[in-house]
């Protein structure tokens, strides 16, 4: 994308009012979508993203710049832009680059995917959807992928090149009856080249946002109250991702801003708790290989049975936390946001707890199978989660299919109280929006159970 | 790279000469300048000039998008985009806007737009100060910032419309973090256009806004009375606009299709969709089509749907001037300046009416306690328990769940203190609404 030369002075230029760290940061991304509705294409785009940012650090102050236009004078512009927020002169001394190269799964390239291909996809897994039931009403689907090509390099010799492909697709089934209408979507993605459809089975995932549909709209409305709720795996570990992991960022914990600031080593979680960050799992949806700060990307331990291991850290977070070490955790959607500490794969590990078991025994209380997003506070911990398929409990058997359901609580208070961690994990996929925008996440757990949430519903006693 | 003009020409050429019917650019060029200031010195600053062009083209009377941020290359763009609309199998025909005549639009003041980037950063700076100086139990902000942004957007196509605008959009934020006692609480508030030099009113908003947070605890769960203040009926009315969406409802995903014409809300409710809205106006839409003024709802009665001119077309009607798009995506329906119509009560009036309920003034969980499709929503909420009229204290760790439309047809009275979104794009509004019942989960 540009010359070792020339970003160096880039680098170079950037620094000269005073910064003690520069950053370029450059990006030539390509984007394809499709959009399906009714079994028909709707639509289908391709968008190239192609930019440049630099940014300067000196001590805990940032400045970004960045152009669309990648040309050296604009880029160099760019670098005077950014440099033009700090003070001051320093001398520096022209380093050579520490090359590294990032490898992701890439055997199907996505310039060389037809949209024929693209299409396929899309029907099958509408189609499956529509047969499963008359009630579905409309099957829309989405598909998605990205050939994200990366090069940061730095005022301290680091040069990183990344590829990252992604793919995703989505179906979304309505089902309708009596003028209320439920709907259901399941949305697997990975990060891979277009041989991730050998994973990804859209007829299955056609039948599961159909199946969903049709249960929620056959089913009351969630009772409301503080009772024993058991999270299935999966996408079930947005609870981890919101209700604690947003708190464990050093956005957060650099500032003062968490509740979990100066907690290293403390409990803050029931003792079965093992909680982990994992941006090296090869071919997954949150993977990366290099951050983008040039850092490797590593497997991060952030709780350790109970005990808090480690924060989540960039380069700007660890300089306001004391030097603590960075985690290769720094991303950004692209060039138009300047990167800070974010998640990758985030879930608790395995347990020794059986599956039913943990349901039998709890009582009256809520079964969410199936999770939608959430949102926390990191200041307070104060989180909510949708639940998007859910089931009442009774005396320990499942009695009724519930909808509208809401998890409410606080980080602090739901890590304490979980008390059965299963033995089978698996993840979810999601797009985490915060600070540096929206970037490709997973989540993950096995089935767990939470002694007490406040559940949000508006049904009366079943 | 190439200049637009010969962009467009080289992208249009080709287009009609592979055999398109028609073709057209959309530019967006954007000037973005912040700075954020913490304890008096620079936290982050951000500059940039950003740009990319949507190419459309129409094959065979299908529509297929290529977008780049690179001006090189037309011809594999065009390629691009007519490989996409030969993808397509949907029949519905989306013409484009010919050449036509706007009405001059004159948007508001922004003297931000003209200051240097030190004067920004000494109101940023007068800010923070003001913030921490405004309350002992004031610690830190968590962001004190100013931004800039300068948008324009030039809209061409073969059929002779040569639409261009420039909108400047201003605003200052801050995220004051408060303690008392043991508890902290956190809030924000911001300005734009030229109220953010009312620097003392933003501090207030921002300071009372994490006060009232303070020694709060949920309520008994089971059904209240609810005022809805303005800033959280608006954040609602945002998240189901697209129900009034005619694409949303052609396509099954809108519990308001066929609904014209039907009380779909309480006779309370009046909602305007306005370009010219005065503090955002627009002479025309995202595809070129001269703006309209319209009430969506008139006392409750659902008297259009928004339409671009694709669902117009399908429809058999005008377009109401609802085309909506990224810089990057094809053409939607979106809502320009989007608003429930003021009612006469102030709202301590509202909450005198009430006598006995809760205000609710924060909802969250938007993007996923809530779907447009069924309307159902369930949000964790914050606000005050009202006894008698007067609130008595705080509340929190609730949620209120229901249906959208429901609670449309719910709304007893509308306040007179309508209040704005951010002017990014589409604006929606509301003033403060007083519901008759509201389903609360709490303690």
């Amino acid at each position: 994308m540009v010359s070792k030369s020339i970003a160096a002075a880039v680098l170079n230029e950037a620094l000269k009012t005073g910064a003690d760290y520069s950053e370029l940061f450059m990006q030539d991304s390509e984007f394809n979508e499709v959009n399906m509705i009714d079994g028909r294409v709707e639509n289908a785009s391709y968008q190239r993203k192609v930019g440049a940012g630099v940014r300067v650090l000196k001590g805990t102050s940032s400045a970004y710049a960045y152009t669309a236009d990648t040309s050296e004078q604009a880029v160099m512009e760019a670098a005077r832009s950014a440099a033009a927020a700090l003070n001051g002169v320093k001398e520096f001394e022209s380093k050579s680059f520490a090359v590294r190269q990032g490898s992701a799964p890439y055997e199907r390239r996505f310039a060389d995917v037809r949209n024929d291909e693209r299409v396929a996809l899309l029907r099958e897994g509408s189609a499956a959807a529509k047969a499963y039931s008359p009630e579905i009403t409309q099957v829309t689907g989405k598909y998605l992928d990205a050939d994200h090509r990366i090069m940061v390099c730095n005022s301290e010799g680091v040069w990183a090149e990344d590829v990252r492909p992604r793919t995703r697709s989505f179906i979304t089934a309505v089902a309708m009856k009596d003028g209320e209408a439920q709907t259901g979507y399941v949305s697997p993605g990975l990060g891979m080249g277009f041989e991730a459809y050998r994973q990804i089975d859209m007829k299955q995932t056609g039948e599961e946002a159909a199946r969903i549909a049709v249960t929620m709209l056959h089913a009351p409305e969630c009772p409301s109250g503080a009772v024993p709720v058991v999270i299935d795996g999966g996408f079930g570990g947005v609870i981890l991702h919101e209700a604690c992991v947003h708190s464990l960022e050093a956005t957060a914990v650099g500032r003062g801003n968490s509740e979990f600031c100066g907690k290293l080593g403390q409990k803050i979680a029931s003792s079965i708790v093992t909680a982990v960050d994992d941006g090296t799992m090869k071919g997954e949806w949150g993977s990366i290989t290099y951050d983008d700060e040039g850092t490797p990307s590593q497997r991060n331990v952030l709780i350790e049975d109970g005990i808090l291991k480690t924060y989540l850290v960039d380069l700007l977070g660890s300089r306001r936390m004391n030097g603590h070490p960075l985690t290769g955790s720094s991303r950004r959607q692209d060039y138009t946001f300047a990167p800070t500490s974010r998640m990758t794969n985030t879930f608790f590990a395995p347990g020794k707890d059986d599956e039913e078991e943990m349901i039998r025994t709890m009582g009256e209380g809520l079964f969410a199978a199936k999770m939608g997003g959430g949102s926390v506070n990191p200041l307070t911990g104060e989180f909510q989660f949708a639940v998007t398929e859910g089931y009442w409990v009774k005396d320990g058997k499942i009695y009724s299919p519930v909808r509208g359901a809401t998890l409410i609580g606080r980080g602090a208070d739901v890590l304490m109280k979980i008390d059965r961690i299963g033995r089978r994990m698996w993840l979810g996929q999601g797009m985490c929006g915060s600070q540096s925008g929206s970037i490709p996440t997973n989540v993950g757990q096995p089935r767990i159970r939470v002694s007490e949430i406040t559940v949000g519903g508006k049904g009366g006693a079943l | 790279m190439m200049k637009f003009e010969d962009f467009k020409k080289a992208a249009f050429d080709a287009a009609l000469e592979k055999g398109c019917t028609a073709a057209e650019v959309l530019l967006t060029d954007e000037e973005q300048f912040s700075v954020n200031i913490q304890k008096g010195e620079i936290e982050d600053y951000a500059s940039a000039h950003s740009f990319g062009l949507n190419l459309r083209v129409s094959l065979n009377g299908r529509d297929g998008y290529a977008y780049t941020e690179l001006l090189e290359e037309p011809e594999q763009l065009v390629e691009r985009a007519m490989d996409n609309a030969g993808t397509i199998e949907s029949d519905d025909d989306h013409p484009m806007q010919p050449a036509c005549e706007y009405v001059e639009v004159k948007a508001p003041e922004c003297r931000a737009m003209d200051m240097t980037a030190d004067e920004k950063i000494a109101y940023a700076k007068q800010l923070e100060e003001k913030l921490l100086a405004a309350d002992p139990r004031v610690l830190r902000s968590e962001t004190t910032a100013v931004a800039t942004v300068r948008v324009t957007k030039r809209l061409h196509n073969t059929l002779g419309l040569a639409a261009d605008k420039t909108g400047d959009l201003c605003y200052s934020v801050i995220v004051p973090i408060m303690q008392q006692g043991e508890e902290l609480k956190n809030s924000v508030a911001f300005r734009t256009g030229d109220e953010i030099f009312d620097i003392d009113g933003l501090v207030k908003e921002g300071v009372d806004g994490a006060v009232e947070q303070f020694n709060a605890s949920p309520v008994p769960s089971g059904e209240y009375k609810v005022v809805l203040r303005n800033n959280a009926a608006a954040d609602m009315l945002a998240a189901f606009s697209s129900m009034f969406s005619a694409d949303a409802c052609q396509k099954g995903l809108s519990l308001l299709a066929g609904r014209e014409g039907q009380f779909i809300a309480s006779e309370a409710v009046t909602i305007m969709d306005d370009p010219f809205y005065a503090k955002n106006p627009r002479a025309f839409d995202d595809e070129g089509v001269p703006s309209v003024t319209k009430k969506v709802v008139d006392k409750g009665v659902l008297t259009t749907l928004l339409h671009n001119l694709k669902t117009a077309k399908k429809a058999g009607v005008a377009s109401t001037s609802n085309g909506g798009r990224s810089s990057s995506g094809p053409v939607g329906v979106s809502p320009s300046n989007f608003y429930i119509v003021e009612g006469e009560k102030s709202l301590d009036e509202l909450i005198a009416a009430m006598q006995n309920g809760l205000v609710i003034f924060d909802v969250s969980g938007l993007h996923s306690g809530l779907n447009p499709v069924s309307g159902d929503f369930s949000l964790i909420a914050k606000g005050l328990l009202v006894e008698d009229g007067k609130a008595v204290r705080s509340v929190d760790q609730i949620t209120v769940a229901g249906n959208f439309l429901k609670l449309m047809q719910s709304i007893t009275e509308v306040g007179s203190d309508l209040k704005m979104g951010i002017p990014m794009g589409a604006v929606v509004g509301s003033p403060s609404l007083l519901i008759e019942k509201l389903v609360v989960s709490g303690s």
